[in-house]
């Protein structure tokens, strides 16, 4: 069947089942405020519990966050959340100099962390941080320096001094190198790099002076949210990892983007007649970031591209169904993919997994 | 040709997804079968003050909503007067490639049958994508050919004739609501096919050529598209898009599949009523189509790839900054375009191979085909007017 149609999803609360998922302790769980004085007597409603037992208070806004009346568990901005002076706001709101009422700046559903009122907001760009890994995309050459897209909002930039040089050599950069500057990235290049230092304004700046860093090439780009919405990359302890494919697939790279910009690349080794050109007193490094301006793909095999598909899928599926997307989910989402298709009637071929096959994994995957 | 927006991509990605797009059976980026369609949600009846409206919604958070409007209108005394002299423009564009039927508001196709003309100035079509003047070329291209597809062959308009003094005008809003994340004329065409269907015209009291006079009552007035038990027993036409990557023709292509594609083509199809002509007939058995659905070519557009406009990848031969080697001195931004290089992008130049593009018509028109299942899809919608 080459079209699915189905009658649309009632509306689900982004965070109905996000509790026992994302959040580490009971004081963090979501809890609904709603529009005008509900809110408020809500909020009164948690202070009491607060002076009672630890245990209540979980009980009382778990209750209040679970109940299935309440429509108003998501602010919009310049929606007032409460007027109490007690609490305090944080990300996500914002307070007028007349009134102590702190207002929603972000559509988003409320978290609560002690007295600290903040909202979550169900879509939002990336906020870059010293250190991140991200996957971006040159939009923009210029004399000294690259513009990349990295799903912020604004334009991060790549400095000419801060890539490694071909060959790894190490000097000044000069006017040639200014010249040659598309040679290393052009209009469009993908690159993972990290980030090395933040602006006042939020703008990052990049680096990519590491040998895990560089141009992409050899696989495919999928672009997911990066924050809200309960799905999407979270920071985690490896962000680029290699795995071994099903199927005869070989060695797969990915690399998840804190900014939600993920690559899935065939697994390459540095070309054997590299590593005798430069083998010598310079060592490995140098032949190794010798590939690292390359635009062009080795040889891949059709089934490394099925299986680099199928993680695919599987990112978007985590996606698509709010589940956090990270190396664990991700492989565990993998193998879950690999036994749904030897179970599928297309055999271990079949790599769609959009529509209702997306939900059968999620549904798996959240059922251990 | 309006082009359609371009999608920045790096070489590298572009030469790999032309390549697994190449294999056979294609390997898409997201998994789909050739033929497969990005699966949709669909519901009808979401605008109350409409005579019709539907809203669909794809996976990637593409969505569209589609209004019809219906007034009530004069019939200007000359076009009356042209009723001895009805100018018949020749639609019937079965098998053979023809650059569309006219140049959206064109030629009037008119037809005189049983009294009824119609004129193509009764329907309003108007698209409106989000960040994209209304003026645009790519917007005024869709709104073209989605207009194009519903008027051809005149017997659409000829459902708005109400006397010969009175006429529908039929204003049909399409709204895509989201950004426009890959080429949406699919997603349009669909959602106006689901409006038009679930559009319903008050029923008409009066006799002759008086003034007319309708019945209040919601409940009695019919389908614009009669319905038998439920199902429609005529239908609006569909547009898909189809592109041809080798020789692999691919359906309802993605953005970035869009990207690399040879050629892509916007296939409008439309289904033939029950009474079909003679010559019709002839042709139905000389394709030995049994009795059913019996598909109509309307209109075939070649829509301008974005590949065209992609820069070539730099083959490691003559990238200074591969290797330790750089012997060349080369300080040009790009290097001249090369022959074909395993691994390195190339956008492809030249036209389509008319053999594939045979292939892609027969694969939309054939019966059991594709266009067939997407009407059977949508005949599955359940209508709510």
């Amino acid at each position: 069947m080459p079209i699915t149609i189905t009658a649309p999803k009632p509306v689900q609360h982004p965070y109905a089942d996000h509790d026992n998922s994302m959040s580490d302790s009971d004081s963090d769980s979501q809890s609904s405020m709603g529009d005008g004085g509900n809110n408020y007597k809500n909020v009164i409603n948690m202070i009491k519990s607060e002076s009672g037992s630890a245990a209540a208070a979980a009980a009382v806004t778990k209750k209040s966050g679970a109940s299935p009346t309440s429509h108003s568990e998501i602010v919009t901005p310049g929606e007032v959340i409460t007027d109490d002076p007690q609490w305090m706001r944080g990300h996500g709101t914002f307070v007028t100099p007349a009134t102590s009422a702190i207002i929603s700046s972000v559509a988003g559903t409320i978290s609560r962390t002690n007295k600290l009122l903040s909202v979550r907001p169900l879509r939002a760009r990336y906020t870059p941080e010293v250190g991140d890994l991200i996957v971006g995309r040159i939009v923009e050459v210029q004399a000294k320096r690259w513009r990349v897209d990295v799903g912020a909002t604004q334009l991060a930039s790549l400095p000419l001094s801060a890539i490694n040089l071909p060959g790894g050599i190490l000097r000044k950069r000069t006017e040639t190198d200014e010249l040659q500057i598309r040679t290393f990235f052009a209009e469009g290049d993908l690159l993972v790099a990290e980030v090395q230092q933040l602006f006042a304004d939020g703008g990052a700046v990049l680096h990519t002076r590491s040998l895990k860093y560089g141009k992409l090439r050899n696989g495919v780009f999928v672009a997911v949210s990066g924050m809200g919405g309960g799905g999407g990359v979270v920071r985690s302890r490896r962000q680029v990892w290699t795995m071994e494919a099903a199927n005869g697939g070989g060695q797969i790279d990915v690399a998840l983007g804190v900014n939600g910009f993920v690559w899935i690349s065939k697994h390459v080794e540095t070309p054997p007649d590299l590593l005798e050109k430069t083998a010598g007193i310079t060592n490995v490094e140098e032949s190794v970031s010798a590939t690292m301006y390359s635009s062009q793909n080795d040889r891949i095999e059709a089934e490394t591209m099925r299986e680099i598909a199928r993680i695919r899928g599987v990112v978007t599926a985590l996606v698509e169904n709010g589940l956090r997307v990270d190396e664990d989910m991700v492989m565990r989402g993998y193998h879950e993919a690999v036994e749904m298709a030897m179970l599928s009637s297309a055999g271990p071929d079949d790599i769609y997994l959009g529509g209702e096959r997306g939900q059968q994994l999620a549904a798996a995957l959240t059922a251990i | 040709m309006a082009s359609t927006q371009h999608a920045l991509l790096s070489p590298a990605e572009l030469a790999y997804l032309h390549a697994s797009l190449s294999l056979t059976p294609p390997i898409r980026p997201d998994g789909r079968a050739a033929n497969q369609f990005r699966p949709l949600a669909a519901e009808t009846g979401i605008l109350p003050g409409t005579n019709g409206s539907a809203r669909i919604c794809f996976a990637d958070g593409t969505e569209a909503i589609v209004g019809v409007k219906a007034e009530v209108e004069r019939t200007r005394r000359g076009d009356g007067g042209r009723e001895d002299g009805v100018e018949y423009v020749s639609s019937r564009l079965e098998g053979d490639f023809v650059e569309g039927v006219s140049s959206g508001e064109g030629a009037i196709a008119a037809v005189d049958e049983a009294d009824r003309v119609g004129e193509s100035e009764w329907v309003e079509l108007s698209v409106e994508i989000p960040g994209a003047r209304d003026d645009d070329a790519g917007t005024v291209f869709l709104a073209a050919m989605l207009a194009e597809a519903l008027l051809a062959g005149g017997e659409f308009a000829k459902k708005l004739w109400i006397n010969r003094r009175f006429h529908w005008k039929l204003y049909l809003d399409i709204l895509l609501i989201s950004p426009p994340l890959s080429y949406p004329l699919p997603l349009l065409s669909l959602t106006t096919h689901l409006a038009l269907l679930a559009t319903r015209l008050p029923r008409l009291k009066s006799e002759g050529d008086e003034d007319p006079f309708f019945d209040d009552d919601w409940a009695a007035a019919p389908y614009l598209y009669a319905r038998k038990d439920g199902k429609a027993t005529a239908r609006p036409p569909v547009s898909l898009l189809v592109m041809a990557v080798g020789n692999n023709i691919i359906f309802d292509p993605s953005k970035e599949e869009l990207a690399v594609a040879d050629v892509a083509l916007a296939v409008s199809v439309g289904e033939e009523t029950a009474t079909t002509t003679a010559a019709e007939a002839d042709e139905a058995q000389q394709q030995q189509q049994p009795l059913g659905r019996n598909l109509r070519l309307l209109s075939v557009r070649t829509i301008d790839p974005p590949s065209r406009l992609t820069p070539p990848g730099v083959p490691n031969a003559t990238n200074s900054a591969y290797g330790a080697a750089t012997t060349q001195k080369q300080p040009e931004a790009r290097a001249a375009e090369s022959e074909a290089v395993e691994g390195v992008w190339k956008a492809p130049r030249g036209g389509a191979k008319a053999l594939v593009m045979a292939a892609l018509v027969q694969k939309a028109l054939m019966r059991g085909g594709v266009a067939d299942e997407v009407l059977d899809a949508l005949d599955a919608v359940d209508l709510v007017a």
